[in-house]
């Protein structure tokens, strides 16, 4: 049974700006979906259309059972929603942020309590319940906001760039919370983030997203698997020379015509070629390129990750995406909140 | 019966939040008295003004100083509403099933609660400083009514304003901008003959000198009902736009 289900769901912005267009993706009961692609990239806009707080410009989508547009109230309640901005109130215990939420959703005093307590012990925050979040460190409040979607126990959480801005320890932590949502109390979980790893290690199934468009679903290992073997990755020059260009072009043409290549990508002034057999494809490679006169600076050859599929269905890295398409409220926001 | 329970909720966590700032729980009892005591200074020599006939200054003035403090009160009670935008509490609030209306109500409620605890006080000290309220307890309460209705209006605007532009910069401005010559184009400091015959129209379309009217009847003349129904009717105008175009502002903007 699928928990979400959209068709050709869309939200152009007024201006034209077209944030999301036209996807279609299912997820399933139980699984953890991630929603990987760099900033700007539509995640979310997506979730926000999803969790009601926008309108789809056109399509549909269906969550919870739950058509987001024709019935909002009812996929409020069945959905919690921890957004990428820690939306907790500085000012007020976790305790009372916790307890306001439960009110939200219309739990009685005592069933707020017991939840309240067994949730704090979940998070790991049981002896800070009483202290103001303005003394919590930033792994803390997104632990607490994470407590914060679960108050009314829903079948779905959406978690939008969980760990982004938590040093690597948090983020560990962080990860075995969400599997253990997912594995030992059945959450679906729609995960949005930008770091592969993240997505790699926790979802079971993959969307890559880029400009606003779905460019592929599968697994990771399915997703990997498409990219059709070993990944060697050629720096013919150093980046930003004027000659690199050219060495590109010549690289391309020399190996476009080989067999055993299944694949070229060019990107940062590196090469990537998707080959069945790294180990024995790259003395051929080296061989070729010497053969045309061109002087390969290094080699390296790698099983592939999502960074390559990432880099096969867009035709650029993630990495070379991150830091731009930041708005400039976001950018507001980031110096207002004080370092934690 | 959610609606009322949700703004319930909220209203106490306003209230916590303001409770835990002891500064400014201080100076807003404080400033009130301030002004009472630093006004009647300034402008003691008024007293000897024919206009103002047997009655002193502070007890002309002190009915002015209660509409001001509801009033700079309540204008500024959008800020909290920025910081809600601000943090992404706001549209977190906006993924649950908590009723939309409760959300504006509740700020809206809670800066009003203040205000008129503010204005009891300046009652109180006001009558130990020795003016002399014509109405007595039932004309204090017609007062605060009157006075609510104001802030009511205010607030709602100021909230509403938030949410329209989203930062704080323009939100000061046009508060700056409007609350200082709404208080000045009315009688609140100055009796309305003494006032240049063109302000003296001005503060015929101006709610704050409603309020002042009759907030300043209930304490110097009794109950003057041709004022008080004007008063009642042209405030609760104001306070229904208010709310109508706080509500807009949340429909449209609060994504």
């Amino acid at each position: 049974m699928s928990t979400i289900q959209t068709d050709k769901l869309t939200k152009v912005f007024p201006g034209g700006i077209t944030a999301v267009d036209a996807i279609d993706f299912e997820v399933r009961e139980g699984e953890i979906f991630g929603f990987l692609g760099p900033n700007g990239a539509g995640k979310t806009t997506t979730i926000k259309m999803l969790n009601t707080l926008i309108r789809p410009t056109s399509g549909t989508a269906v969550v919870a059972g739950f058509d987001v547009v024709k019935h909002p109230a009812e996929v409020r309640r069945s959905i919690g929603y921890v957004a990428q901005d820690v939306g907790i109130d500085e000012h007020a215990t976790g305790r009372e942020n916790l307890t306001l939420y439960g009110r939200f959703y219309r739990l009685d005093g005592k069933t707020i309590k017991e939840r309240v307590d067994s949730l704090f012990a979940l998070v790991d925050l049981a002896s800070f319940e009483d202290k103001m979040v303005s003394t919590y460190s930033g792994g803390m409040r997104k632990r607490l906001d994470i407590a914060m979607g679960l108050i009314h126990q829903p079948k779905l959480i959406f978690l939008d760039e969980p760990t982004v801005g938590l040093d690597p320890q948090t983020r560990a932590r962080m990860w075995e919370y969400i599997q253990s949502l997912a594995r030992t109390m059945g959450i679906t979980i729609f995960l949005t983030t930008h770091y592969m790893d993240e997505a790699d290690k926790l979802a079971d199934r993959i969307a890559i997203i880029d400009r606003g468009k779905i460019m592929t679903i599968g697994t990771p290992d399915e997703l990997k698997r498409s990219i059709g073997g070993d990944v060697v990755t050629l720096s013919p020059c150093g980046t930003g020379e004027p000659e690199c260009a050219a060495f590109m072009e010549r690289t391309r043409s020399v190996l476009s015509g080989q067999q055993f290549v299944k694949g070229l990508q060019a990107s940062n002034g590196d090469v990537a070629v998707y080959v069945a057999q790294g180990e024995s494809a790259a003395p051929n490679i080296m061989r070729l390129l010497a053969g045309a006169g061109v002087e390969v600076q290094r080699l390296s050859v790698s099983r592939p990750t999502l960074d390559d599929v990432f880099l096969k269905y867009t035709g650029r890295t993630i990495r070379a995406q991150e830091g731009t398409a930041t708005s400039y409220a976001e950018m507001q926001r980031k110096r207002n909140r004080r370092p934690s | 019966m959610n609606v009322i329970a949700d703004i319930w909720y909220q209203v106490i966590r306003h209230w916590k939040t303001q409770i835990r700032m002891k500064v400014w729980i201080f100076l807003n009892l404080f400033q009130p008295i301030l002004w009472l005591v630093l006004f009647t200074q300034i402008f003691k020599s008024l007293s000897n003004n024919p206009e103002l006939g047997s009655t002193s200054y502070l007890q002309f003035f002190a009915p002015g100083v209660v509409v001001m403090t509801v009033m700079f009160g309540s204008a500024w009670a959008g800020m909290g509403m920025l910081y809600d935008i601000d943090m992404g509490i706001l549209s977190k609030m906006l993924a649950t099933p908590v009723s939309r209306i409760s959300i504006i109500t509740s700020r809206v409620v809670a800066s009003m609660m203040l205000l008129v605890l503010q204005a009891i006080i300046i009652f109180i000290l006001a009558i130990i400083m020795g003016v002399d309220i014509e109405t007595g307890v039932p004309g204090v309460l017609l007062a605060l009514l009157i006075v609510s209705l104001l802030g009511l209006g205010f607030s709602a605007f100021s909230n509403g304003l938030a949410l329209l532009f989203k930062r704080p910069e323009p939100l000061m401005g046009v508060i700056n901008f409007v609350s200082m010559p709404m208080m000045f184009m009315s009688s609140t400091m100055m009796p309305g003959n003494l006032l240049p015959g063109w302000l003296d129209t001005v503060r015929q379309f101006n709610p704050v000198d409603y309020a002042v009217v009759g907030v300043r009847g209930l304490v110097l003349e009794g109950y003057i009902w041709s004022d008080l129904w004007q008063s009642l009717v042209v405030l609760t105008a104001w306070a229904i736009a208010g709310i109508f175009f706080g509500t807009m502002m949340f429909r449209s903007k609060a994504e």
